[in-house]
């Protein structure tokens, strides 16, 4: 079935705008709104709901939500690369850490979590904002674990070849510091992969997750956006109880944990939002 | 000092009692919020866990673990799971009353029967918490039951949320009753300006 462009009035997409916001926290402005046209027209035809409002009230009606996460994967595709979102490191090594380690009270690690892993790059970015960026790497030792529920990309992150377009936004001394060409691609050096454990977890299973404790931070970006309410919820309330009193978590920039439960304290620093798990809760 | 590789979970406590319904039960009202959570979380796995995540969510004041029992209430999402749910909507806790509108909102299946008996509520703020669950209910007779709303209901605040929400998920199909509304509430501009809102909308098709 054919749909017009034309099919999304003003109003459609002020009520869409209106319902995606409620629903993902995602605000799209006039200035997206050929992006967001072309997207749910194409989510029309793909549906043949022919138009759309028969295919929006698929959207608030359907009652697995597999139709809205389809879309929130459209609206929010993006790709996996070194030092993306690139503030959050900032935030890491200017406020997050010396935050905690103004109030820590033993000489135990530091534990970082990224979930999901993915590839790697944001485990590894990780490592090398702290050993670049992070003098306090030199009187702290830091863990980090990375984990995702796919094992092929566990494997593919463990071996640490990437692509130039993965590598791009690296300064250039780092790329020369910690990776090695290799034909097209780049080996990212032994003394990374070693830093990084890499394990297999299912976020939405209380025993995978259950041993994951006493992290400081946990990085878990772009994940949750792919999730329905309840499970979204039950990630947060995961993370809640994975953190050390004090510890935080950061979200990708779309995402917001006021939309999703409201355990959490928000941090504000200078160059990024956190959610805080309380200092006095256990 | 240095990156080190992580011993793959250094962690010195066990929480939850996979498969023992009863220790579950007995964490529930431990001292230890944490204790309290992961058991709200592991009741899943049991069978009639709906009443006592209820006694509990009624005596709880960590707002942590009221999140985790909520969660597992909606999974869990049987009869009495929602019947304790309703019950939360006549609690004077306002935080309680929205938590519980929140997991109704999870629950379309289970919720759907029960809705026309809470729209037909005598008290006119347990007729909006109803309308605030159709907000984000999936099911296919939202909008039946707002123009049953804004149709017969004699309260004006009912009303108005049920029509603010139509200005979302009209059709055709609410276009008299809201002719209707705007009729009975002449005196009211709100009234008047969200009716309006809805039929412009509808009408832009």
């Amino acid at each position: 079935m054919r749909t017009d462009k034309n099919d999304i009035t003003d109003d459609d997409f002020q009520k869409f705008r209106e319902y995606f916001y409620r629903k993902t926290g995602i605000d799209f402005d006039l200035a997206k709104r050929y992006f967001v046209d072309r997207r749910l027209l194409e989510r029309i035809e793909a549906t043949n709901s022919g138009s759309f409002r028969t295919y929006f009230n698929k959207l608030r009606l359907e009652a697995s939500g597999l139709e809205l996460q389809q879309l929130t994967n459209l609206m929010t595709i993006n790709e996996t690369y070194f030092a993306r979102e690139e503030y959050q490191f900032e935030a890491l090594v200017n406020s997050l850490l010396p935050d905690l380690i103004k109030r820590k009270t033993d000489t135990k690690p530091i534990r970082i979590w990224c979930i999901p892993s993915s590839s790697g790059e944001e485990a590894y970015t990780v490592a090398m904002f702290l050993l670049e960026r992070w003098p306090g790497i030199n009187k702290w030792d830091v863990e980090i674990i990375s984990s995702d529920i796919d094992t092929g990309i566990l494997i593919k992150a463990r071996a640490g070849r990437y692509s130039a377009r993965a590598v791009h936004h690296l300064p250039r001394a780092w790329l020369q510091k910690y990776f090695r060409p290799i034909k097209d691609e780049f080996q990212i050096s032994d003394e990374l992969r070693e830093a990084v454990e890499f394990t297999r977890v299912n976020l939405a299973a209380p025993a995978d997750t259950r041993s994951y404790r006493n992290f400081d931070v946990i990085f878990c970006r772009n994940l949750l956006i792919y999730f329905d309410d309840v499970s979204r919820k039950a990630a947060a309330e995961t993370f809640f109880d994975a953190l050390n009193p004090g510890g935080f978590l950061c979200l990708g920039h779309s995402e917001s944990m006021s939309r999703i439960s409201s355990i959490y304290t928000v941090r504000k620093f200078p160059s990024a939002i956190v959610y805080q798990k309380p200092l006095e809760s256990r | 000092m240095a990156l080190i590789r992580a011993l793959q979970n250094p962690s010195e406590e066990t929480f939850g009692h996979i498969g023992e319904r009863e220790k579950l039960l007995l964490d529930l009202d431990d001292s230890d919020p944490a204790k309290r959570r992961w058991a709200a979380r592991d009741l899943l796995g049991h069978a009639e866990v709906s009443v006592p995540l209820l006694a509990r969510l009624n005596s709880e004041q960590d707002l942590s673990v009221r999140e985790v029992i909520l969660t597992s209430l909606t999974r869990i999402g049987d009869q009495d799971a929602v019947t304790g749910l309703v019950d939360c909507l006549r609690s004077e806790d306002a935080a309680l009353r929205n938590e519980a509108i929140e997991a109704m909102q999870s629950l379309p299946e289970a919720v759907g029967p029960m809705m026309q008996g809470l729209l037909a509520d005598t008290n006119a703020d347990l007729r909006i918490f109803a309308v605030n669950i159709l907000e984000s209910l999936r099911h296919p007779d939202v909008e039946a039951w707002l123009i049953a709303v804004i149709e017969t209901d004699r309260h004006v605040n009912v009303c108005a949320t049920a029509v603010d929400l139509l200005a979302e998920v009209g059709t055709p199909a609410s276009r008299a009753a809201l002719l209707g509304l705007k009729a009975r509430f002449a005196d009211e501009p709100y009234i008047q300006f969200a009716a309006d809102l809805s039929l412009r909308r509808i009408d832009a098709h």
